[in-house]
């Protein structure tokens, strides 16, 4: 018996909006693909709202999720949960390996996101789920009548305000810079919002609790300053989830996989798209346009193969 | 009385991740939404000494986050 292995045109790695993108495009293409995710939907699972996607006047990142799962039943596209550990070149091909298979391929769409970044101060870790938290919509209706702390100063930071200004009783906003970064519209809300006080030029330098968030500390004008608060929320960006593919394809100072406005990598038949690349600015749309992008450059890349 | 229960908040994506499974698995489950009842924040954290959601509580052990192996483990001795 002769076993005849599977090889496809694409493996699409990562099911958030870049990588479900690509997918319904590799569907609608015919093409011989899978998409392959630790979970179904990225970033936007943990959206409080989302409010600037073209074609959607308002959703949750539930609601959200819901379309898009309708979206990939929709077009026949099934996502298979499983981790990617490596992928390895073969030739001009590639083989990408996961904990539960392998699967020989022409070509690949990497759109694995990114991660919240960690303050790295003490406490952080110990308190993880006891008052500090990464995901303020999941956890913050537990600081319900609490002081809490809020670190970071961009969209995500300034939307957990947003989500806790009827939930706890009074928010500080610890901000390392001058200087508010996230939307106008953001910024606007949270100034017009009395619960708020926001802290310029502020480092948090530790976590206090014995077995829950007791308070903050934090050094500002090198003067050392505390806050008693029940809750650390800690907004202070994202890491590109690119660790399996060091040393594959090249990667900037922070991690991103180098592309260019074609979504190419550093290898021929190798695309990335969404929040682990470079460009990024962290918006859906973008994410969206960049899973199209590189679905039809990677259609275009095997076309000349055949050529 | 259910022998599962979850303790999640309505906003928390991933507690409706751990009741779309154990629906997707026809296991029974009491829903007990921590962000309405304080009561039952203050037992959840008493319980697991965790302030993070979901919490699912199988025969009396408290598994914390959408774990699914952790959760298809503890169903197995249901």
């Amino acid at each position: 018996m002769v076993l005849v292995m599977k090889e496809y045109d694409t493996i699409i790695i990562g099911a958030g909006i870049a990588g479900l993108t690509a997918a319904m495009y590799a569907a609608r293409k015919r093409m011989r693909f899978e998409i392959v995710s630790t979970d179904f939907g990225g970033q936007f699972m943990v959206s409080g709202e989302v409010l600037n996607y073209p074609g959607l006047v308002k959703a949750s990142g539930i609601e959200f999720r819901s379309i898009m799962q309708k979206q990939m039943e929709f077009n026949k596209v099934n996502v298979l949960i499983e981790t990617v550990r490596e992928v390895r070149r073969r030739g001009a091909d590639f083989k990408v390996m996961t904990d539960k298979s392998e699967y020989d391929t022409k070509s690949v769409i990497i759109a694995t996101g990114s991660l919240p970044r960690k303050l790295n101060v003490p406490g952080e870790e110990r308190l993880d789920k006891k008052g500090v938290t990464y995901c303020s919509i999941c956890d913050g209706p537990l600081f319900a009548g609490m002081d809490v702390a809020v670190v970071g100063s961009g969209n995500a930071a300034l939307e957990a305000v947003d989500f806790l200004k009827d939930i706890a009783s009074k928010i500080y906003l610890v901000i390392r810079g001058d200087r508010l970064k996230g939307h106008e519209y953001l910024q606007e809300r949270l100034k017009e919002n009395p619960k708020v006080e926001i802290l310029f030029n502020a480092q948090t330098t530790e976590i206090l609790g014995d077995g829950l968030v007791s308070g903050h500390k934090y050094k500002q004008n090198g003067e050392e300053k505390k806050l008693d608060v029940g809750g650390v929320i800690i907004e202070i960006g994202r890491i590109p989830n690119t660790e399996p593919f060091k040393g594959l394809v090249e990667l900037d100072e922070d991690g991103h996989i180098k592309i260019d406005c074609q979504c190419h990598t550093s290898v021929p038949g190798i695309f990335a798209a969404g929040d682990c690349a470079s460009g990024h600015e962290y918006q859906y749309v973008i994410s969206a346009g960049q899973g199209c992008m590189a679905l039809i450059k990677a259609a275009k890349y095997l076309a000349n193969l055949k050529s | 009385m259910s022998k599962v229960k979850v303790y999640s908040t309505p906003t928390c994506p991933y507690c409706h991740l751990v009741k779309e499974f154990l629906h997707q698995k026809h296991v029974e489950f009491d829903d007990i939404d921590v962000a309405a009842d304080h009561d039952a924040a203050r037992e959840m954290i008493g319980k697991s000494g965790q302030m993070g959601v979901p919490q699912i509580e199988i025969n009396g052990k408290i598994i914390v986050g959408f774990d699914k192996p952790a959760i298809e483990k503890e169903l197995e001795n249901l």
